[in-house]
């Protein structure tokens, strides 16, 4: 009996194990199956979903503390990639998102509104979209899917720009970059003082009274699905949110949601993040994160009312992002209401790091500018209660950027990793590894519409409608998503960015670097991410061959995608631009929590009594 | 013998007007006004001045005020000033205000007696003559303690300040007058009212809107009971009255970061009189309608005007008020802080 249950035993294992191995490599097969199948059968819709200044570890599943509970749950079921990479601003991002390409190659090699002179009339610097590329939007219209797109588009408002010239069937999009959020439609730049939108490709005359950004865009979503899937084609559902870009708008019962949660300050509130990010294995356990920005004082040398000001601030962009992802939820329960939510792959990024640069007063200028005039009429109300109200215009500023940007250094329009480093969530059908974090694979936003029209079936063709369009750069990430290999790009694949004169090149674990000052040297250095994300310890002299080797790729990126560099740029005076550097002074004896330590306390620790330490 | 200064507790309910400011909200003279009982930081003081212009014309007779018969086609005029000083503070946990107010002035009173039945005349006077009194002096100081009972947290710090935006509030305030105020037995107007008094009161407000300077608005509601002690020597004679009940009322509105206005309303009934235990005279029923505008003239300074008439109840009195006020507030950390950014160091 024992050695018969034994022999049972050793076949049972050994029955066990070949079903494990068939299992898996069966797993294998309907993943690319799956794929397959939603090509020949019922191809999946896309919901492409872009945050505007969303930060790295904003989203709970990233590490953040604000509520996000949609996105959450979007996170297990898919995938969490932690090495995607986007452009340091929005316009720029979007033309490679769209196109597959380098933005040098699709038009944005500098964001229209900030082209250098030098730059001005070249090719690839068009300051919109280009004709060198084919939207992904146009190239799935044209093979049988419904396009919608709402939100901000940022790339062009000529009539052969805009998104319904782009590929949009139908859209609900702001042309611009950044405004008010409510009806009142004030354009941050006093240039076109009002935000442009458009609806199926018509000028909007006058917003509805009760607009709210992203509750609209919404609504928008969910109106376009519903009047297209009649006819059973797939979409193509394009979500450029504004939130959470500024001014931080909030519709008033969402005002408070955060009322009080960030008065402890943002060391606190970062270090609370960075333990997060490594609890869910986001980072490592042992990661170098950036230091506090040089001209950013610690929260704790900061009167508890300037904390609870700073705090308020943070509040509102909290709140922006928790309405967003509420307003997502809405967007899944249609889907899941209407048969289609198991047919879709959900994309989530951001479009460039959080915003740390002080943007209102870039755009109001001086007084007696009309920036300034601008600002005064309509973007001037700044009382602590008033904050996130229409008429209002809050950022949270450079270093709550840096909390949502943890572990990483600086911000938006900065090309170090939290100017470009952004969370992406993939789910949907033929996606496997639900809830894992892939940690390996170096991603980049130009993947995005390679991967979609190979999901869709779709070549991306050597011309569109007569004219030539230039190949895509973006890899497709099929087969990561399904599971058959860790990452789309070989090890020694690179990938280059440049804006604003800062640059970049990362390969592998390594990246270099060129920054303005203060920020950078105005000089290459070489980082290695793997072990200092936070990009603090400069490697030049310790592998010179490495940084030389990466600096003959910045060549190749430039020569391949015609870069130029801008003979201005914003960032030329940053140095002068920005703060006196905050004097690091941890005291003695320590300032501890949100109080300055009793006298009693400092008695006794002058005395030498430990216990009141 | 019945009191007969028809001024007096009106003077009396002018020194009653306990100054409640607030640096945004400066207060009353016959009613608290319009946004008294908003809250300040701890620590934060007001000083308030206000001149206030009375004027009372009866066509018949009838009680208007605390134990008066008016006289009828009588005329009469006050010219009052009133100081107050407000602190604002935390007691049992709860924000809370400290006030005192002293005041003066003078009042005059034009009588036609031909009306007037020969026993509610002092001795001195003929029936059928017109006569003509006037008193002048300090009115009856008070002070005032109100407690916040619901609605908000105390203003211990500047955070608490930052985040303090109420929404409903229901306040305590109790206030006790001194007779000490200029008082003649054998005169028909007086400053001050020879007894004790006092009022229980229970401000309820509700902000709506945004509590933002420059957005800021509320509808405030005050019923109040006044109580008042005997007067053993009213023209030689006791009187006594039951409780004046009073229901005062605004609707504030910001124009601007330093301006706003109100509607106001005020309701005063009940308080019958009462002449060595007789009843005489009929029980209050006076209603006023007015407006209030106040401007902010610096970060320490307000300026405001209110005019009010009597446009319901009982129609055989008018009476109008008008009041000019000014109001300094200040905190000693804004102080400093001031010191500290424009001073020479």
């Amino acid at each position: 009996m024992n050695t018969k249950r034994k022999g049972l035993s050793v076949i049972s294992v050994l029955a066990t194990m070949l079903t494990l191995t068939l299992t898996a490599g069966a797993m294998q097969v309907n993943a690319e199956e799956s794929l397959q199948s939603g090509q020949k059968n019922k191809r999946p819709n896309f919901l492409l979903i872009v945050a505007d200044d969303l930060g790295y570890s904003d989203l709970g599943s990233y590490g953040g503390e604000i509520k996000t509970p949609v996105l959450d749950d979007l996170a297990q079921q898919g995938m969490r990639y932690t090495n995607f990479y986007v452009s340091p601003t929005c316009s720029v991002s979007r033309s490679m998102l769209l196109s597959g390409t380098d933005n040098h190659v699709a038009g944005l090699g500098n964001m229209g509104e900030l082209a250098a002179p030098n730059q001005v009339g070249n090719p690839g610097y068009e300051g919109v979209l280009n004709k060198r590329v084919a939207s992904v939007a146009e190239l799935l219209q044209d093979n049988g899917y419904h396009t919608y797109m709402v939100g901000k588009w940022h790339l062009g408002m000529k009539p052969d720009q805009i998104p319904h010239a782009r590929g949009f069937e139908r859209d609900f999009s702001t042309m611009v970059g950044g405004g008010s959020h409510f009806d009142d439609a004030w354009n941050i730049e006093w240039q076109i003082p009002k935000m442009p939108y458009t609806e199926d490709g018509r000028p909007v005359e006058e917003l509805p009274k009760d607009f709210y950004s992203t509750k609209t865009y919404t609504d928008k979503t969910l109106q376009f699905i519903e009047e297209g899937r009649q006819d059973g084609k797939p979409f193509f559902a394009y979500m450029a949110y504004t939130a959470p870009h500024g001014p931080l708008h909030l519709p008033d019962d969402w005002l408070r949601r955060y009322k009080n949660r960030y008065d402890e300050g943002w060391d606190a509130i970062r270090q609370q993040r960075l333990s997060r990010m490594q609890e869910l294995g986001i980072m490592d356990k042992d990661v170098n994160a950036a230091d506090r920005l040089y001209f950013m004082p610690r929260s704790t040398a900061l009167t508890p009312a300037v904390r609870v000001m700073q705090g308020r601030k943070m509040e509102l962009y909290a709140g922006m992002v928790e309405y967003m992802d509420d307003q997502i939820g809405r967007v899944f329960d249609y889907l899941k209401e209407i048969g289609e939510y198991d047919n879709t792959v959900v994309i989530f990024i951001s479009d460039n790091g959080a915003e740390g640069n002080d943007l209102r007063a870039m755009v109001a200028g001086q007084p007696g500018s009309f920036g300034f005039l601008h600002g005064m009429n309509n973007f001037a109300e700044d009382g602590h209660n008033s904050l996130g109200r229409k008429g209002t215009y809050a950022e949270y500023g450079p270093l709550w950027a840096q909390v949502s940007m943890a572990p990483f250094r600086i911000y938006k329009g900065w090309v170090s990793e939290g100017g470009i480093r952004s969370p992406l969530i993939v789910s949907g059908p033929g996606v496997q590894g639900a809830g894992e974090i892939n940690k390996q694979a170096i991603l980049n936003i130009t993947d995005i519409a390679p991967t979609m029209l190979e999901l869709a079936g779709i070549e991306h063709p050597a011309s569109y409608k007569g004219r030539e369009i230039v190949p895509i750069q973006g890899k497709s990430w099929k087969r990561m998503l399904s599971g058959n290999t860790e990452s789309p790009r070989a090890s020694d694949d690179w990938l280059g960015f440049e804006l604003f004169g800062n640059r970049a090149i990362r390969q592998g674990d390594w990246k270099i670097s060129w920054l303005y000052e203060p920020f950078g040297t105005e000089d290459w250095q070489l980082f290695n991410l793997a072990e200092d994300p936070g990009e603090q310890r400069n490697l030049s002299d310790k592998f010179p061959d490495k940084r030389k080797e990466l600096i003959a790729l910045w060549d190749e990126y430039v020569k391949t995608n015609g870069v130029i560099i801008g003979n201005r740029s914003p960032f030329e005076k940053a140095r002068k631009a920005l703060p006196d550097p905050v004097p690091e002074d941890d005291s003695y004896p320590p300032v501890r929590g949100l109080e300055a330590l009793p006298y009693k306390k400092l008695i006794q620790i002058m005395s030498g009594n430990t216990e009141g330490k | 013998m019945k009191l007969r200064n028809k001024l007096t507790s009106q003077l009396g309910g002018i020194s009653v007007a306990v100054i409640i400011m607030s640096f945004g909200s400066p207060a009353i003279a016959v009613d608290d006004g319009a946004r008294t009982y908003w809250k300040q930081r701890d620590g934060t003081d007001v000083v308030s001045f206000q001149y206030l212009n009375l004027n009372m014309q009866a066509t018949d007779s009838q009680q208007f005020d605390p134990a008066q018969f008016i006289y009828p086609n009588s005329d009469a005029e006050a010219n009052i000033m009133l100081a107050s000083w407000a602190h604002h503070m935390t007691l049992f946990n709860r924000a809370s205000l400290f006030a005192v107010n002293v005041g003066g002035g003078s009042v005059g009173v034009d009588v036609d007696t031909s009306f007037i039945p020969s026993d509610l005349l002092p001795p001195d006077i003929t029936p059928g003559s017109t006569f003509s009194q006037s008193a002048s002096g300090y009115t009856d100081p008070s002070v005032q303690l109100d407690i916040n009972l619901f609605g908000t947290s105390p203003l211990k710090s500047t955070v608490d300040l930052l985040n303090y935006e109420p929404t409903w509030t229901i306040d305590a305030a109790v206030m006790l007058a001194l007779p000490v105020g200029e008082y003649d037995g054998n005169k028909l107007v007086n400053m001050g009212l020879n007894r004790w008094w006092g009022r229980l009161a229970l401000p309820i407000k509700y902000h709506f809107g945004v509590f933002a300077p420059g957005y800021m608005s509320s509808f405030e509601l005050t019923p109040s009971v006044w109580i008042f002690a005997e007067n053993d020597d009213f023209l030689g004679q006791s009187l006594e009255n039951d409780p004046l009940l009073q229901l005062e009322a605004h609707l504030t509105q910001d124009f601007t970061r330093t301006f706003f206005g109100s509607l106001d309303l005020l309701y005063r009934g009940g308080f019958q009189s009462e002449i060595n235990g007789v009843e005489v005279g009929e029980k209050l029923d006076i209603g006023d309608l007015g407006f209030t505008l106040n401007f902010q003239a610096s970060d320490n300074l307000y300026l405001r005007t209110t005019y009010s008439s009597n446009v319901f109840g009982d129609d055989k009195l008018n009476s109008s008020l008008i009041r000019l006020q000014l109001v300094y507030g200040w905190h000693r950390l804004t102080e400093n802080s001031r010191k500290l950014t424009t001073g020479h160091h």
